[in-house]
């Protein structure tokens, strides 16, 4: 390596110590918590336990809002997938105005989502605009009561993040070779089996970037459920953040943010298993 | 095959676009609609709300403290990422290895959990939380994201023309000032500003750090859980603004970057 390279390489201690002191140390430090009893610094000795992940994963109460999230954030991926893939195929190949179109999508992305899921809840309240709308042309007598429910939640979570799902499977359909899809109809596939058997197996390491994009911020999200959300929508996210700001039982918090941690990291670890990680790098999208 | 059109498809991707602006533009008829409530038909006319938001001193004090935590932050972590990358990019297109795993991870982490552990280390090591330790945490983050868009840049590095340099006798410092540093400008122009805007509408980290203080977010948040004042839409109508403008900048920073560097070639 020559002395200018070298020299290069120097300028990555920067940014590494503020990665290693400021992002990796506090994990660890809440890694220690989630392992350790009450009496962390209280100047008694500190034992280890896993106390603070069985009771998770004991406790039905706690249990179920596990599931539930794990299921809300599901279900918004499956949709968004369902949602999008026809946009961004349009996007990618039916369209000489794609470029403009991306950029036109991404304004809402940059408005705040707390805003975003506020305009849902004037959408969705009782004597909101989408109730009204039904009343007037007489589809339903009594108002809707959508709000604060898992689907207003479920509803709220998708409209945030369908706009992330887009872009990386407009990458990934943008860079299928067309002439592979015309030659497979040449060779006498239907169009149908021509777009399974081709189109769609190869946009899927767009469909597992946009679900990194989308399941991961899903499941770690609370103030969507906060907001939209009733007593049946409490998500994991509410539960830790009730841990820290009231009742203050850090030792149980951080288990609880380890394993959201744990569920996100084991994602990651899946996705770069089976596509590698330069893929994630290269569905960025259009920034 | 592309002659046909595809009107399925165009109809469904007028309709997801509606789907996507209908929320918004209803955000900015209750901005300019008289009535307390937010119920058709409109009342009138008023220009109310805003003038209420601007003589509120907590949302003039919450966009000040968001405007500052986004800038020294956007700058840090733009630095820090540029610094990053030409540190690493040449190796790394060669053989992607843990780094990438390891400075991928507040990208894809949920923020909660970034914000969660912050709180948990200041508040351990007793150093009291609010608005440098929201810029300190929103770095972390950030600079992964910077270096994301400049992992763009990675082919079109100039290290040859940079040892070329100190071969002729330029000092390192210098060949990096004027031969890398420019080639990574447009990148790190793009990356400065996607790092304004995570912190710019970042609610979950901030609102764990930022002890008593404000930020737009968190205080977009409490107007929620109050009731719903018109005045939030007038927030609304101004971030689209002021969004739409820097998106403006930027694609015509591009442009005008684009046509300067034609412009040297030529």
């Amino acid at each position: 390596m020559s002395i200018v390279r070298s020299k290069n390489r120097n300028l990555i201690y920067p940014g590494l110590l503020w990665f290693f002191v400021f992002f990796l140390l506090p994990l660890s430090v809440i890694l220690i918590y989630a392992l350790t009893t009450r009496t962390l610094f209280s100047g008694e000795p500190v034992k280890f336990t896993f106390e603070n992940f069985i009771v998770i994963f004991q406790k039905k109460h706690y249990l179920t809002i596990l599931l539930r999230s794990l299921k809300i954030s599901f279900l918004t991926t499956v949709f968004s997938i369902i949602f999008s893939y026809p946009v961004a195929f349009f996007l990618a190949k039916r369209t000489r105005f794609d470029k403009v179109l991306i950029v036109v999508l991404m304004i809402p992305f940059w408005i705040n989502y707390l805003i975003r899921t506020f305009a849902w809840k004037l959408i969705l309240s009782e004597n909101g605009v989408l109730n009204q709308f039904l009343l007037w042309i007489r589809v339903i007598d009594e108002p809707l009561r959508i709000l604060y429910s898992q689907t207003s939640v479920l509803l709220g979570l998708i409209y945030t993040f369908t706009p992330m799902m887009v872009l990386p499977l407009y990458a990934s359909l943008l860079r299928i070779d067309d002439s592979l899809i015309e030659a497979s109809l040449d060779l006498g596939a239907s169009r149908a089996r021509s777009f399974f058997d081709v189109t769609f197996k190869l946009s899927l390491t767009g469909i597992f970037a946009g679900t990194l994009l989308v399941f991961i911020p899903a499941l770690g999200s609370f103030a969507i459920p906060a907001i939209l959300g009733g007593t049946d929508s409490v998500m994991i996210g509410n539960i830790i953040e009730n841990q820290f700001s009231k009742v203050g039982d850090w030792n149980f918090g951080s288990a609880f943010t380890i394993t959201l941690a744990v569920l996100s990291i084991a994602l990651v670890l899946l996705y770069s298993k089976i596509f590698g990680l330069e893929s994630i790098y290269k569905n960025r999208g259009t920034l | 095959m592309k002659n046909k059109k595809p009107v399925l498809l165009i109809i469904y991707t007028t309709l997801f676009f509606l789907y996507i602006f209908v929320p918004i533009i209803l955000i900015f008829i209750f901005a300019w609609n008289s009535g307390e409530g937010y119920s058709f038909p409109l009342e009138g006319f008023t220009w109310r709300w805003f003038t209420e938001l601007f003589s509120d001193q907590l949302a003039r004090k919450a966009i000040g403290n968001s405007a500052v935590i986004a800038v020294s932050s956007a700058t840090i972590s733009t630095v820090l990422a540029v610094f990053l990358s030409i540190g690493l990019l040449k190796g790394l297109a060669r053989r992607p290895g843990v780094f990438l795993v390891l400075l991928i991870l507040p990208v894809l982490m949920p923020s909660l959990t970034i914000g969660i552990s912050a709180l948990v280390f200041f508040r351990t090591i007793n150093i009291p939380l609010g608005i440098p330790i929201v810029i300190l945490s929103h770095v972390s983050i950030s600079m992964s994201y910077v270096f994301l868009i400049l992992m763009g840049r990675i082919e079109e590095l100039p290290l040859n023309l940079q040892e070329a340099s100190v071969d002729l006798g330029a000092s390192w410092f210098a060949s990096v000032r004027d031969i890398v540093i420019p080639f990574l400008i447009p990148a790190a122009v793009a990356g400065w500003l996607f790092a304004f805007m995570i912190s710019w509408n970042d609610f979950i980290i901030t609102y764990f750090l930022v002890g008593s203080n404000l930020t737009l977010p968190v205080y977009i948040f409490s107007q929620l859980r109050f009731g719903l004042s018109p005045k939030v839409n007038v927030i609304s109508v101004l971030i689209t603004l002021f969004t739409l403008s820097m998106i403006a900048i930027l694609l015509l920073s591009r442009k005008i970057y684009g046509k300067i560097l034609m412009k040297v070639k030529t």
